[in-house]
């Protein structure tokens, strides 16, 4: 019997962490803000205490203690994970950056490949499905919705003067993306876009220079790039 | 951008011009040629103008018809940050200081554009009017949407007194507008004061609302201009454009319409407002809209909307952090009808001359940038 | 018997005798008149042989010129273009009239060096841009036929074909029309026309040849002028350490002077004005800006007004050509050639080639070292109502400075390395004992450019300082002058000590 149960409540915990599993980590943080990848601990308490049963998050500091007489329905695990969602949120308010960030700024979607619903070979790569083309959609979005969370941000750019990208460019606007690379006359040389947005953070922005794989580089790229879409290439225009 | 394609380019206009006083002069040689430019020039400066040598015609427009009622100078959006923050925003302003204080001719007075802080925060208003005690003349204050809504204009009001107002001078009314009201977006949101302060300093942050003078200042208005006669000179001050050129960045007026309703029956109204720092022109009516540049940076021009009087500026070099931007002054007729200046700092200045305005842009034309804007 | 002898004694001396009184009279009067006419013709006419110290006005003798400009210059085939200049860039910049073929060079070479084109002859192309002065004169203005001084330093002839004007204030086009400006100014080398030039010259069979030989024709101005310049365009100088650095090679150059690059493209600001690349390795824009060296000396923005005031009055040709000409007005630079406002004190932006050897430095030569220089970059330049926004206080550390100067010193080429070496450490001996234009409180932006003008006050001694440095420059021009005319022998000079 008490073996029984020993199995019944892990598995109700593990299905309980499932749940919060498919919640909280769903909304992954921005990858380009400071927040650490979680490390997952061992609970506490051994299961089966008669004190209760402590439930935690994936992040491994989050966590509720069920007392051990709580009804285990389907309501009070909702009532229960709800609860712990709410402690989450409370510690990370910028969970939704995402929708936060495009109700601020109007971000330029990208390119739309439904079309290619259900189309591709047979059966050892598969057809590509509507869940793969909005995970293509949903990622390119968020990456490029980061690089706008860091070209409005004087904070985020290092700025020593509390200068962001968007002063002298509102919603990407002269950036010319599709005509590089060129000789850029401030640099002396020829630059790619990466060049120019370094130079634009050294002097008009008076921040750090950032190298060129940093997440920052690489989002802001993204974002200028993405607001000229639809734009011709014309490498070389002054 | 350019939107008139049946426009020559400068340089043809020029070489042509010149062409046409070589033609005109017969064996002409270099240094009578530089007499008759130099004349040209002098034509020019007796008229009281400002420098602008682009074109070689003897008598660039005709100045003799009206009688000049008096000039002002403008200095506007400034932007500052606490000195010890951005003290590049605090250059800028002092160079336009200098610049005005060196004017000969001194102007009537100064009109300060509005954003004279970037966060209005109290240290920054606090700042920007500690600098323009310096100035030589009077100024008279208008608010923009940047000093405003950190305390929905507290600092502001103890500092430079009421938003809205309006005074004669030479026979001219003068109103200057709160034209960057918004509707409330932030309650709902349960935003901070400086949230909502730099959801608004964001020009394309799409949370805020879009500017509005409002029905108060509506009614206002119509009870200042109703002992008006229609021919009464008028010049409206407003932050923002009272008209609607791109409504994302907020280069707009929700009732723009009501308000050139109210101005719709005077003879000549002109409107000067600051927030698009660029080379703004634009004409609806009776009403000729005239930009302000910024001190601090320049906008680029919006992807749609461009009023087709507007003399762009061409794109503003980014080493140069004066570049694109600059102070100027305003000289008003005694029939209501002005001539604006754009003292644009590193380039040539930029006349949009009443001829310009007038003839629909067929006269009077300064020089147009050959190069591309933005 | 007695008397005959008296007679013949009388006879045989007339000088004593008093018959002869007015003879004696006449003839010292003659022997005056002589001395006179002698004493007039040395000193209105100088026969060049005299090589006085003052007829070179400072420059070192042609002959010993030539020999060294024979050592300097590499043999190189010319109708090919020289190393170090991009082969489309070299096909865009020689003009067609004018090819380089080995005779047109051979005369320009002669016309450099030959000071019979001044109006007393003794000032050649060769006395204001001297071989062993860095192919300039390295002194603050420069000095012509009688003494007389100009206004603007003179910029070096080395690597002058890869800019795209000529003068400060680029109002020559090409190297053609500048050669023909200084034989003409009444300053310089004072010809009255072009024709008188030509004359000077015209009757030597050995130019009646070279003409010949180089554009068959007589000897004619522009000719004279074309072979001027293609002889310049040998004049090219870019094979310096840093360009071996670039390269590759990472011991070419000090690590301070490697960090100095780094800064010259980052917080320096240098890389905008003055960008070096291998098409265009001069280190110059072309481009012209006021920087605030004029508004240093005096006040600028009066004279600025005071220009457009007399372009409105005086509409006269000469009005114009008198400002050009006249001390004060000179300063508004690139205004009185292409009449622009925001042109206003604009000079052109100098190349960085060789800029160790070419001091002193800037239009008016009133910065000695590259400290100088740099202290004045530093600061933020000086405000002036056309000052060149991109002019901003740059906030550099002395360690910092010390790195952008070192890499300076690495754009010598390599034939002038022992004048490098000196010059690097006389200025840095000149650079310890008085730094006039160092300003901490601007470059560190605790105070602002237009700030002391707006609220008038002096808590940055600004303007009293500059005045300062400018006045102490000029003190030193002087100096500088003054031991010159005392009698420095330089001939016995070595090579590249440099006079000041």
């Amino acid at each position: 019997m008490r073996l029984l149960r020993l199995v019944w409540t892990q598995r109700w915990v593990s299905i309980l962490s499932l749940v919060f599993v498919a919640l909280a980590c769903d909304s992954s943080p921005s990858p380009t803000s400071s927040s650490k990848t979680p490390q997952p601990q061992a609970p506490t308490q051994p299961s089966g205490a008669k004190e209760g049963v402590d439930v935690q998050l994936c992040d491994g500091e989050t966590k509720t203690t069920v007392p051990a007489d709580v009804e285990r329905t389907r309501e009070n695990g909702v009532k229960i994970s709800d609860a712990l969602m709410a402690q989450w949120k409370g510690k990370h308010p910028d969970v939704d950056w995402v929708s936060q960030e495009q109700e601020k700024h109007t971000i330029v979607p990208p390119h739309d490949n439904h079309n290619l619903v259900e189309k591709g070979q047979g059966q050892v790569y598969g057809k590509i499905s509507e869940q793969d083309v909005l995970t293509w959609e949903r990622e390119t979005l968020k990456f490029v919705t980061d690089g706008s969370r860091v070209f409005h941000s004087s904070d985020e750019l290092g700025s020593q003067i509390a200068v962001s990208c968007d002063m002298c460019h509102p919603n990407a606007a002269n950036t010319h993306p599709e005509t590089y690379p060129k000789f850029q006359v401030q640099l002396g040389r020829v630059a790619l876009l990466r060049d120019m947005i370094n130079w634009c953070i050294e002097h008009p922005v008076r921040g750090q220079v950032l190298a060129p794989d940093d997440p920052k580089m690489r989002a802001l790229e993204a974002y200028i790039t993405a607001q000229r879409k639809g734009q011709q290439l014309a490498y070389g225009k002054r | 951008m350019a939107r008139r394609p049946s426009m020559k380019s400068v340089e043809t206009k020029y070489y042509e011009e010149r062409q046409q006083l070589f033609d005109q002069l017969r064996g002409l040689d270099r240094r009578s040629f530089l007499k008759v430019s130099a004349a040209a020039m002098g034509a020019a400066l007796t008229q009281g103008i400002q420098f602008t040598p682009h074109s070689f015609q003897p008598v660039q427009v005709a100045y003799a018809e009206e009688a000049e009622a008096f000039r002002f100078a403008y200095i506007s959006d400034s932007h500052l940050y606490d000195r010890k923050v951005n003290e590049r925003f605090v250059r800028s302003l002092l160079r336009a200081v200098d610049d005005v204080n060196r004017m000969d001719p001194a102007p009537d007075f100064v009109l300060y554009g509005g954003d004279l802080a970037q966060l209005g925060k109290p240290e920054e208003l606090d700042l920007g009017a500690q600098i323009l005690q310096n100035l030589k003349v009077p100024v008279r204050m208008m608010v923009g949407e940047h000093d405003w809504f950190l305390d929905m204009g507290e600092k502001w009001r103890a500092l430079f007194g009421e938003p809205t107002y309006s005074f004669d001078h030479k026979g001219v009314h003068c109103v200057v507008l709160l034209s960057v009201l918004e509707d409330d977006f932030w309650t709902v949101r349960g935003m901070t004061p400086m949230e909502r302060m730099q959801t608004v300093a964001g020009l394309d942050n799409g949370i805020q609302s879009r500017f509005k003078v409002g029905e108060e200042q509506r009614e206002w208005l119509q009870k200042d201009l109703a002992s008006l006669a229609d021919n009464t000179p008028l010049i409206i001050f407003s932050h923002s454009p009272l008209y609607k050129y791109y409504r994302a960045w907020n280069f707009w007026t929700e009732d723009a319409d009501e308000v050139q309703a109210l101005l719709q029956r005077f003879k000549n109204v002109v409107v000067v407002h600051g927030h698009t720092h660029q080379l703004l022109t634009n004409r609806i009516g009776n009403i000729y809209f005239h930009g302000m540049l910024s001190t601090a940076w320049p906008w680029p021009y919006a992807p749609e909307g461009l009023p087709e009087l507007t003399i762009q500026m061409s794109r503003p070099d980014p080493f140069n952090p004066n570049d694109g931007c600059g102070d100027g002054a305003c000289r008003v007729y005694t029939d209501g009808l002005a001539d604006k200046v754009y003292n644009l700092w590193n380039r040539n200045p930029v006349q949009v001359t009443r001829t310009y305005m007038v003839s629909n842009g067929k006269q009077g034309l300064p020089a147009m940038p050959n190069l591309i804007s933005f | 018997m007695q008397d005959d002898v008296r007679c013949q004694r009388t006879l045989a001396k007339p000088w004593v005798s008093t018959r002869f009184i007015f003879l004696r009279f006449f003839s010292f009067l003659l022997f005056l008149q002589i001395l006179l006419v002698v004493y007039t013709f040395f000193f209105f006419c100088p026969i060049p042989t005299l090589a006085a110290e003052n007829e070179l006005h400072g420059a070192l003798a042609m002959d010993q010129q030539l020999a060294r400009i024979e050592q300097l210059l590499l043999a190189q085939d010319v109708t090919k273009p020289p190393p170090h200049i991009d082969l489309a860039i070299w096909a865009a910049i020689v003009p067609n009239d004018n090819t380089l073929t080995a005779e047109r060079i051979a005369l320009g070479r002669k016309l450099y060096f030959d000071t019979r084109l001044s109006k007393d002859g003794t000032v050649a192309c060769a006395t204001c841009h001297d071989v062993s002065r860095g192919f300039t004169d390295q002194r603050s203005v420069s000095e012509g036929i009688r003494g007389q001084l100009g206004q603007r330093n003179a910029p070096t002839t080395l690597n002058a074909l890869l800019m795209q004007t000529m003068f400060l204030d680029g109002r020559a086009p090409t190297l053609e029309e500048q050669a023909k400006l200084p034989i003409l100014n009444p300053i310089e080398m004072g010809q009255a026309s072009p024709e008188d030039t030509v004359k000077v010259i015209a009757d030597d069979p050995e130019y009646q040849q070279m003409f010949q030989q180089a554009y068959r024709r007589v000897p004619n101005y522009d000719d004279l002028a074309r072979a001027i310049a293609a002889f310049e365009r040998t004049l090219v100088f870019l094979d310096a350490p840093f360009d071996r650095f670039v390269a590759g090679d990472a011991t070419a150059i000090s690590v301070d002077a490697q960090k100095g690059w780094a800064l010259f493209n980052g917080r320096g600001r240098c890389m905008t004005c003055h960008p070096l690349n291998p098409s265009n390795p001069l280190g110059t824009d072309n481009r012209f800006h006021n920087v605030g060296v004029s508004a240093r000396k005096q006040n600028f923005d009066e004279l600025a007004t005071q220009a457009l005031k007399v372009l409105a009055k005086e509409d006269s040709v000469e009005a114009i050509d008198r400002m050009a000409l006249e001390t004060q007005f000179s300063e508004l630079g690139r205004f009185l050639v292409s009449k622009n406002q925001a042109d206003i004190g604009a000079f052109k932006t100098l190349q960085l080639r060789n800029i160790a050897i070419t001091p002193p430095y800037m239009h008016d030569g009133s910065m000695q070292t590259l400290w100088d220089v740099m202290d004045h970059y530093n600061r933020g330049g000086e405000a002036n109502s056309f000052l060149d926004g991109g002019i901003e206080p740059l906030a550099l550390t002395e360690e910092e400075i010390n790195q952008l100067v070192a890499l300076m010193f690495t754009l010598t080429d390599t034939r002038f390395a022992e004048a490098n070496q000196q010059q690097m450490e006389r200025q840095r001996q000149v650079a310890q004992e008085r730094r006039p234009f160092r300003e901490e409180a601007l470059a560190f932006r605790r105070i602002l450019p237009f700030e002391q003008r707006v609220t008038g006050h002096e808590n940055v001694t600004t303007g009293d300082q500059a005045k300062k440095a400018a006045a102490e420059g000029e003190k030193i021009v002087e100096q500088e002058k003054h031991d010159q005319q005392q009698g420095k022998n330089l001939e016995n000079r070595p090579e590249g000590q440099e006079t000041k």
